[in-house]
């Protein structure tokens, strides 16, 4: 127990006396929530289109003026009215313009003769969700034109969906929380833990306490435990700090933070004795920043904290059932908007704790005692 | 009545691949003797302290330190020594009595053992008034001299130290060969030191083995490794032309006090008794065989001549071939791997 604690206090200590690394710890995941936030965004806004109007008649100043409605509510485009189509198509390919939209002249008139009214929409495709999001907010303004004047009321013979949230309203920056969070805790899995190891090996310095009477087991948990209480620790900052940010109300007080508390702790724990796994023997920095950059990747993005893991194909699907992350964000989500109690998430728990436990095990088998 | 023996190593082997760094050596070491091992870098002196101290095992060959083997024990051996690695090895952001506490703690040492310990051997090493400085910001000998007083923390029976003055300046090392003087003269504290300075292993062991490529190649106190050249004195002499060199050295060869004569372009060597006495008879000869000197160099056997004469080689020589000290103490043991 001495050398144990020996151990944790040599490492925190090393890490508190690193003022630059703490600011990191605690400032990178707060930027990742205000660009991810602002990058991302659930709904786009300011989609720039071209808008050429050929026509004189009622029904295409309609659609200019639902175009324009279109711009000054939800924002999604921002509307640039030209004369010339070329000029506008033109637009469309050197990225001036996400699409152009050009009014026939015999438009208003083929509307009201019901003669088959088109409009022209040439769209940016390169631009995948962009484009998708365009034709359908254009498309339903243009479809809307004739339906404008008719009294808002449920007509008879049609089937109407009423939408009801189980949940109270949960905007898309409040949505990144979790995925913030799990961040912050990577950060932490990647700049303490494994990492100090490969750094005092790479400066020679291990040398020294492999020719000390301390474990396998020690060292590898020694290394886990200081990494869990400074991840922890700046884990829950950043949680704080972005609930503040967005506005998410602690609605269940000290249930809830308790929930929180243990999710957060075994996340930590998981991320930070697969690290260990997979990074123990590597005798370089640099092999830590290129491997763990790229598990950044490959389990965040299939983890929900960005998209909903019911839309991954299957073979993705399959990946986030052995994804910690993935645990680890439908706990969070669930236990912050569900406003859902440790038995909700029982199955996020006990899949966490199985997860470390291997992990943990098989981290310190692997563990080369000598140089 | 004869010490019992503080290391015991018998046909012990490392390989690396191919590379034996340590190939079939065998040696005793006794209680409270200063040992040492003199070899140019890359003679496996490093592999050879690694082996010992349990960082590296053994391909082959069997080594006891202290009180067992250290393929079978390597716990119970790390808590009998203490080791002075070559590369500086103390936490940089800690400060010199915090590397020390934390040391102590690695040893299970109860706390108010820990700090009287720690605070008597920071007096030692004369770093009192720096204990509560970082590391980092001390001199490369202060490290050193901290390093030495955090291998003693846990009072070891064996103390290890690999090149313990390597990158330090001569004042430095002076300081540093002080201190080992001083636990020298503990009786019950063994030491092992590895080294490629002669002075250092001349003035401070009790007996010294030449290691070269891996092998021991002799084993004995100082001076009686000296006392194995013939003739205890070499004189140098450089002749202005070259032309009757053979003729010369066949001339001098003749002469009865004159053992050896080694020839290093127009430069004599030669190995004669009462070198200051037969100078003169020596230029004479040279003079009679109808050669000029045109100069003279009269020096006493040292280590580095029992060095030459037992590899062949001097160990400056050696130094210049290789690459940097990266290679021996660094790395060499993934390379092979």
């Amino acid at each position: 127990m001495i050398k144990l604690l020996a151990v944790i206090e040599r490492d925190i200590k090393k890490f508190w006396r690193n003022p630059v690394v703490i600011m990191i710890s605690f400032v990178m995941p707060l930027l990742y929530l205000v660009i991810l936030g602002n990058s991302f965004q659930g709904k786009f806004k300011g989609l720039p289109v071209a808008v050429v109007n050929r026509d004189s008649g009622t029904y295409s100043n309609r659609v200019i003026e639902n175009l324009r409605a279109l711009e000054a509510g939800p924002k999604t485009i921002s509307m640039f009215q030209l004369n010339d189509e070329g000029r506008a198509v033109e637009g469309v390919r050197d990225g001036r313009y996400k699409a152009a939209l050009i009014i026939p002249p015999d438009f208003s008139k083929r509307v009201v003769l019901d003669k088959k009214p088109e409009v022209g929409l040439f769209i940016d495709n390169t631009d995948n969700i962009s484009a998708e999001t365009i034709r359908n907010a254009v498309g339903g303004t243009i479809n809307f034109i004739r339906q404008q004047y008719v009294p808002v009321r449920e007509r008879p013979g049609e089937i109407f969906t009423r939408n009801i949230d189980l949940y109270s309203m949960v905007d898309y920056y409040q949505s990144l929380v979790p995925g913030v969070v799990i961040m912050a805790i990577f950060l932490g899995t990647m700049t303490a833990g494994v990492f100090n190891l490969v750094m005092d090996k790479f400066l020679g310095i291990n040398e020294s306490y492999l020719l000390t009477p301390l474990s396998r087991g020690t060292i590898v948990t020694g290394l886990i435990i200081s990494g869990l209480t400074i991840t922890t620790v700046t884990a829950l900052t950043v949680f704080g700090v972005s609930m503040l940010i967005t506005g998410i109300p602690f609605s269940r007080g000290l249930d809830q933070g308790i929930s929180i508390l243990i999710v957060v702790i075994l996340t930590t724990l998981a991320l930070l004795s697969m690290m260990f796994l997979f990074l123990g023997r590597a005798g370089h920095p640099r092999v830590v920043g290129l491997f763990s950059g790229f598990m950044n990747v490959i389990f965040f993005f299939p983890s929900g904290a960005v998209y909903p893991v019911e839309s991954f194909p299957n073979w993705l699907k399959a990946f986030s059932k052995i994804n910690p992350e993935a645990y680890a964000v439908h706990a969070l989500k669930s236990i912050l908007f569900k406003n859902a109690g440790l038995m909700i998430v029982f199955g996020d728990i006990m899949f966490l704790l199985g997860f470390t436990t291997l992990m943990m095990v098989l981290a310190i088998v692997t563990f080369k005692r000598t140089l | 009545m004869q010490k019992p023996n503080a290391i015991e190593v018998s046909g012990l082997t490392k390989k690396f691949g191919e590379l034996a760094a340590v190939n079939d050596v065998s040696f005793t070491v006794t209680e409270g003797e200063f040992f040492g091992f003199l070899g140019p870098n890359g003679a496996g002196k490093t592999t050879l302290i690694r082996v010992l101290t349990t960082l590296i095992k053994p391909t082959s060959g069997k080594a006891v330190v202290s009180c067992c083997d250290v393929s079978e024990k390597p716990d119970s051996v790390r808590q009998r020594i203490g080791v002075v690695p070559q590369a500086m090895t103390s936490d940089m952001d800690l400060t010199g009595y915090e590397n020390m506490d934390i040391y102590g703690r690695f040893y299970s040492i109860p706390k108010k053992e820990r700090k009287e310990k720690t605070k008597y051997l920071l007096d030692l090493v004369g770093l009192t008034s720096r204990a509560g400085d970082l590391v980092a910001t001390y001199s490369g000998g202060m490290k050193r001299r901290l390093e030495i007083a955090r291998a003693l923390v846990h009072t070891p029976d064996i103390l290890f130290l690999d090149e313990p003055t390597i990158g330090l300046d001569p004042q430095s090392r002076r300081v540093v060969w002080e201190f080992l003087e001083k636990f020298r003269r503990k009786d019950s504290l063994t030491i092992m030191l590895s080294t490629h300075y002669m002075e250092e292993a001349e003035s401070l062991c009790d007996r010294v083995a030449i290691i070269d490529a891996g092998k021991i190649i002799a084993l004995d106190s100082p001076d009686n490794l000296k006392a194995q050249i013939p003739g205890n004195d070499i004189i140098s002499l450089t002749l202005s032309d070259t032309s009757r060199l053979d003729e010369i050295k066949n001339i001098l060869s003749g002469i009865q006090f004159v053992h050896k004569i080694k020839v290093d372009g127009e430069t004599l060597r030669i190995y004669v008794d009462n070198g200051a006495q037969n100078l003169t008879s020596l230029i004479d000869a040279v003079k009679g065989a109808g050669g000029t000197v045109s100069s003279v160099g009269i020096h006493q056997q040292s280590l580095e001549d029992a060095f030459i004469h037992f590899t062949g080689k001097s160990i400056r020589e050696e130094e210049a071939k290789k690459v940097s000290f990266l290679i021996g103490a660094g790395v060499p043991q993934k390379l092979g791997r």
